[in-house]
C-alpha cells in the first residue's frame, strides 16, 4: 500500500514537473492588464489591440488593454489611476512627477523582475540608461530607447535673414539685430507674438520672452532654476542668485528696450496662446518653447503652404555650448505596485521592446492597413484611424525599430549635430537638469504665493511693459520675499544638493 | 399726472435699452462663434475675431463632417444619458420628497437632515472616484456617468417644498379615510397635480445631464461612451496639450484643429440645443419661480 501510495506521489510529482516545464514558456492563467497612456485613443484602437493581443495570448497567455488619460484633466487622472490601482502598466515622464510617485511607493522595484523576465531589455538598456532611472538606488521604470534632443532655441525666417543680409540670432544681440533688420525693411511685418502660455507654470520665469535667457547663460537649466536661483552647467552644485543680481536689472532692462522697439504688442501680457501666428506668416521668429521637431513641423508646413519660405532652427546650447539629450525618464514605463501580475507586465513589456514586429504594430498600427513602407524605407501612412505611434506610447520608442518618417532625416541631422556639440560638454550628452524632481509639499503655501508674484510682478518686468525698470524690480523683489522666497530657496537648495551628491555632479 | 407719464416712458425707453445691451451681450458671443466658424483660418489669425465673417469659407464644416461619427455617437450617447438620467432621477426625486414630506414618516426629519448635510460637506474628490471606481467597480461604464447625479439634494428639498406647497394635508387625509394607501396616494392624489414642479425638477436635471463633461471625463474608457460636452472639451483641450507636449518630446503637432474648426465644432455641437430652447424655456422660468416663491 505504502509502495503504491509512494508511487502515485512520485507520478504526480513529475507530472506536475512536466506541466511546469511546458508552462515556463505559457503561463497556465490567462491575465489581461491595462496600460495606462496619455492622450486620446486612436479610431482603430480596437483592430490593433486585437492584433497585438493575438501574439501576446499565444505567447504569454496575456492580452493588454491600453487605456487613455484624454488631455482633459490629464494630471488629476493620472493620479486618480495611481491611487485607484486602474492600471498595471503605466506610462511615466518627469514632467508627470515620475520621481516623487517613485518614492511615495506607487511603482514597483524591477531590479528582480529585469534580471528574470527582461534579460534582453535589461542588455539593450544598458546600465547607464538604467542608472538614470533609478530613484534612490532603486529602479522604477524602463526608459525610452530612442536619444532625442529637445533643446530649446528660437525658430526663424532664414529666407528674410538671407534677404535683408542679417546676421544669424545666436546671441541676444544678433537676436535683436535680426528683428530689427526686418523692422527697418519692412515695418508692416509682425515680429514676435509671446505670450504666457510656456510661462504659466514656471516658478523660474513671468513670461516666455525670458526664454532667450538660454542663449545668455550656460545654466543647468535652461533658463533658470526655480525661485531665481541658477547654477552653472559644469557647476551644477554651486548655486547662485539671480533675482537679486544685477545680471537680472540689465535683462529685464533690455526685455523693455524690446518692447518699447515694438517687437511684440504692447497687449503681450493679456495675449493667448497663438502658435499659429509663426507659420502663417505674421510672426518672424519663436523664441519660447521650441524644440527641433516643432521646427520639423514648421518646415512641413512652409513647404506645403508657402514654398518660398525657409524655416531655420538655432538651439541656444549651440550658443552657450551647454546641450545635451532628452532625460532618461522624460518617456518611460512603470510597473504599478498594485499590479496583481508584475512578472507579466515585465514579460510582455520585454516582448514589446525587444521584438522588431510587435514594437512596430504597437507604435504603428498594422502593415498594409494603416501603413505602408515606401521604396526608401519610409513611414507611409495609410490610414487616418491609427496614426504614427498612436497610442502615444513614446515610451516604447526603440532607436533600432523606430520607423523613420521622411522628416526624420532632417531632424536625425540636427540631433547629429546636438550630439557632437554634446559629446564636449563637462557631462558628455547628460541632462542634468531633468532628472531632478523637486518636492516641495513642505513649502507649497509659499510656493503657491511665488508662483502669484511671480505672474503679477515678474510677467510685467520680462514683457518689458514697465515704465520704470529699477522701481518695478525693486517691488518684484519685496512682494516676492514678502511671498516666502526663502522658504522655497532653502528646501530647493537642500534637495537639489542632495540629488547633486547623489549622481556625483559637483 | 403728465409729469407720471413722462416718468413712465422714459422708464420704458431706460429698461428698453438696458434690457437692449444686456441682449447683445449676451447673444454677441454665439454671433462671434458662428461668423468665426465660416470665416478662414488665415483670417483669424491675422485680423481676429469679428462679428461678421470675411473671407467666408465652410472649409471649418467640410472638415469636420468628412468623419461626423463621432459626433453623433457623442449626441447619441449625450441624448441617451439625459433621457434615462433624467426619467430615473425625476422618479427616484419624486418619491423620495413624497416620503420626506407626510408628517406622518417619524424620521423625516433625519432623513431630511442627511439629504441636506451633503450639500454642505462632501467626502471630496478622490473618495468619491475610489468609490465609484473601486468600490463599485464602474470605471469604463456608461452606469458610472449617469448614475452618480441621479438624485441632487437640491432638488429633493426644491420638489419636498413643492409637494408640500401643492398637496392640502386635508386632501391626502381623505383619501386615506377613503382607504388609500401611500402608493395610490402618492399616483392618484399627489402626482396629477405636480406637473409644474416635475416639469422644473426634470428641465434641471436634463439641463444638468446634458452639460455634464466631468463624470465622462473621470469615468470613461473608450470614446464611445463620452457625452457630447466632453468630446468638445477634450478636442480644445488636446489641442493645447499636444502643443505644450511638444515642448518635452518630439511628438507632432502638425495635424491640430484650427481656430475656425473649433468654432465650427461649437456650433454644431450647440446649435440643435439653440434650436430647442426657445420651446421649453417657458417652463424653464416658470419653474425658476415656483421653485423662488415657494422655497
Amino acid at each position: 500500500m505504502k509502495k503504491l501510495l509512494s508511487f502515485v506521489l512520485a507520478l504526480t510529482l513529475c507530472l506536475t514537473a512536466i506541466s511546469w516545464a511546458g508552462a515556463a514558456d505559457v503561463p497556465a492563467e490567462e491575465v489581461n492588464l491595462v496600460f495606462y497612456v496619455m492622450g486620446d485613443a486612436p479610431k482603430d484602437e480596437a483592430a490593433v489591440e486585437d492584433a497585438i493581443n493575438a501574439i501576446l495570448k499565444e505567447k504569454f497567455n496575456t492580452t493588454i488593454d491600453f487605456q487613455f488619460s484624454t488631455w482633459t484633466d490629464f494630471n488629476l487622472k493620472y493620479n486618480n489611476t495611481l491611487i485607484s490601482a486602474g492600471a498595471d502598466l503605466i506610462y511615466v515622464a518627469n514632467w508627470e512627477n515620475y520621481g516623487l510617485n517613485a518614492t511615495s511607493g506607487a511603482f514597483l522595484e524591477m531590479d528582480e523582475l529585469l534580471d528574470t523576465y527582461g534579460k534582453e531589455l535589461k542588455e539593450l538598456c544598458g546600465e547607464g540608461m538604467l542608472n538614470m532611472c533609478r530613484v534612490n538606488g532603486e529602479l522604477y521604470c524602463i526608459p525610452n530607447l530612442w536619444p532625442e534632443y529637445v533643446c530649446l532655441g528660437i525658430k526663424y525666417r532664414e529666407d528674410l535673414r538671407a534677404k535683408y543680409d542679417l546676421p544669424y540670432p545666436t546671441t541676444l544681440e544678433n537676436i535683436e539685430a535680426y528683428l530689427k533688420g526686418i523692422q527697418a525693411a519692412d515695418p508692416t511685418q509682425g515680429l514676435l507674438r509671446p505670450t504666457n502660455t510656456e510661462a504659466a507654470s514656471s516658478l523660474s520665469i513671468g513670461f516666455d520672452t525670458a526664454y532667450v535667457l538660454a542663449a545668455k547663460y550656460a545654466w543647468v537649466a535652461p533658463f533658470g532654476m526655480p525661485y531665481g536661483l541658477t547654477a552653472n552647467y559644469d557647476t551644477p552644485a554651486d548655486i547662485q542668485d539671480y533675482w537679486f543680481s544685477d545680471d537680472f536689472v540689465e535683462d529685464c532692462k533690455m526685455f523693455k528696450s524690446w518692447a518699447d522697439q515694438g517687437f511684440w504688442s504692447k497687449s503681450a501680457l493679456s495675449d493667448t496662446n497663438d502658435q499659429e501666428a509663426y507659420d502663417n506668416g505674421l510672426a518672424v521668429a519663436e523664441i519660447a518653447g521650441m524644440n527641433p521637431n516643432k521646427q520639423i513641423t514648421s518646415a512641413n508646413n512652409f513647404a506645403k503652404d508657402h514654398p518660398e519660405w525657409e524655416s531655420a532652427y538655432l538651439a541656444y546650447g549651440e550658443t552657450t555650448g551647454v546641450i545635451y539629450p532628452g532625460h532618461a525618464t522624460q518617456n518611460g514605463t512603470a510597473i504599478l505596485r498594485s499590479s496583481k501580475y508584475p512578472e507579466r507586465c515585465m514579460m510582455v513589456l520585454n516582448y514589446i521592446m525587444t521584438d522588431e514586429t510587435m514594437n512596430r504594430l504597437v507604435q504603428c498600427g498594422i502593415e498594409g492597413k494603416h501603413y505602408q513602407l515606401d521604396e526608401n524605407g519610409y513611414y507611409v501612412n495609410l490610414d487616418d484611424s491609427f496614426p504614427y505611434e498612436g497610442f502615444n506610447t513614446w515610451n516604447l520608442r526603440v532607436n533600432e525599430f523606430k520607423l523613420k518618417q521622411p522628416t526624420d532625416v532632417a531632424l536625425q541631422a540636427m540631433f547629429d549635430k546636438y550630439a557632437e556639440l554634446g559629446s564636449k560638454t563637462k557631462w558628455p550628452n547628460v541632462n542634468i537638469w531633468d532628472g531632478f524632481t523637486e518636492d516641495y509639499t513642505d513649502y507649497s503655501a509659499e510656493r503657491a504665493a511665488v508662483g502669484n508674484v511671480l505672474r503679477q510682478y515678474l510677467a510685467p518686468l520680462q514683457a518689458g511693459l514697465v515704465s520704470d525698470v529699477d522701481a518695478a524690480v525693486a517691488e518684484f523683489r519685496d512682494k516676492v520675499t514678502a511671498a516666502g522666497l526663502e522658504a522655497c530657496r532653502e528646501g530647493f537648495k537642500e534637495q537639489w544638493a542632495d540629488y547633486c551628491a547623489e549622481y556625483n555632479y559637483q | 399726472m403728465k409729469h407720471r407719464n413722462q416718468a413712465g416712458i422714459g422708464f420704458t425707453i431706460g429698461k428698453g435699452v438696458l434690457l437692449t445691451i444686456l441682449s447683445i451681450i449676451c447673444v454677441l458671443p454665439f454671433i462671434v462663434i458662428i461668423s468665426g466658424s465660416f470665416t478662414s483660418n488665415q483670417e483669424i489669425l491675422r485680423n481676429g475675431f469679428s462679428v461678421l465673417p470675411r473671407d467666408v469659407t465652410a472649409e471649418a464644416y467640410r472638415t469636420i463632417f468628412k468623419t461626423p461619427e463621432d459626433i453623433f455617437q457623442a449626441y447619441k450617447m449625450n441624448a441617451y444619458y439625459t433621457v434615462i438620467g433624467t426619467a430615473l432621477g425625476l422618479m427616484i426625486i419624486t418619491l423620495t420628497a413624497y416620503v420626506i414630506s407626510r408628517r406622518e414618516f417619524k424620521y423625516r426629519n433625519t432623513v431630511s437632515f442627511l439629504i441636506y448635510f451633503t450639500t454642505i460637506f462632501g467626502g471630496g474628490m478622490i473618495p468619491w472616484y475610489l468609490m465609484y471606481a473601486n468600490v463599485l467597480n464602474l470605471r469604463g461604464t456608461t452606469l458610472a456617468i449617469w448614475f452618480p447625479a441621479l438624485m441632487t439634494p437640491f432638488l429633493v428639498i426644491l420638489m419636498r417644498t413643492f409637494i408640500i406647497g401643492a398637496v392640502p394635508d386635508a386632501v391626502v387625509e381623505s383619501a386615506k379615510i377613503d382607504g388609500a394607501g401611500h402608493w395610490r396616494i402618492f399616483w392618484q392624489i399627489v402626482l396629477p397635480v405636480l406637473g409644474p414642479g416635475l416639469a422644473t425638477v426634470g428641465l434641471f436635471q436634463a439641463l444638468g445631464y446634458w452639460n455634464d463633461w466631468y463624470r465622462s471625463s473621470m469615468f470613461s474608457t473608450s470614446s464611445q461612451t463620452w457625452s457630447l460636452q466632453f468630446y468638445l472639451y477634450d478636442l480644445v483641450n488636446s489641442t493645447q496639450a499636444m502643443r505644450q507636449m511638444a515642448q518635452y518630446a518630439n511628438v507632432n503637432t502638425a495635424d491640430l484643429p484650427t481656430q475656425s474648426m473649433k468654432l465650427a465644432m461649437s456650433v454644431v455641437a450647440t446649435g440643435p440645443i439653440l434650436i430647442l430652447y426657445p420651446f421649453v424655456q417657458r417652463y424653464f422660468v416658470s419653474g425658476i419661480t415656483v421653485g423662488a416663491v415657494k422655497g
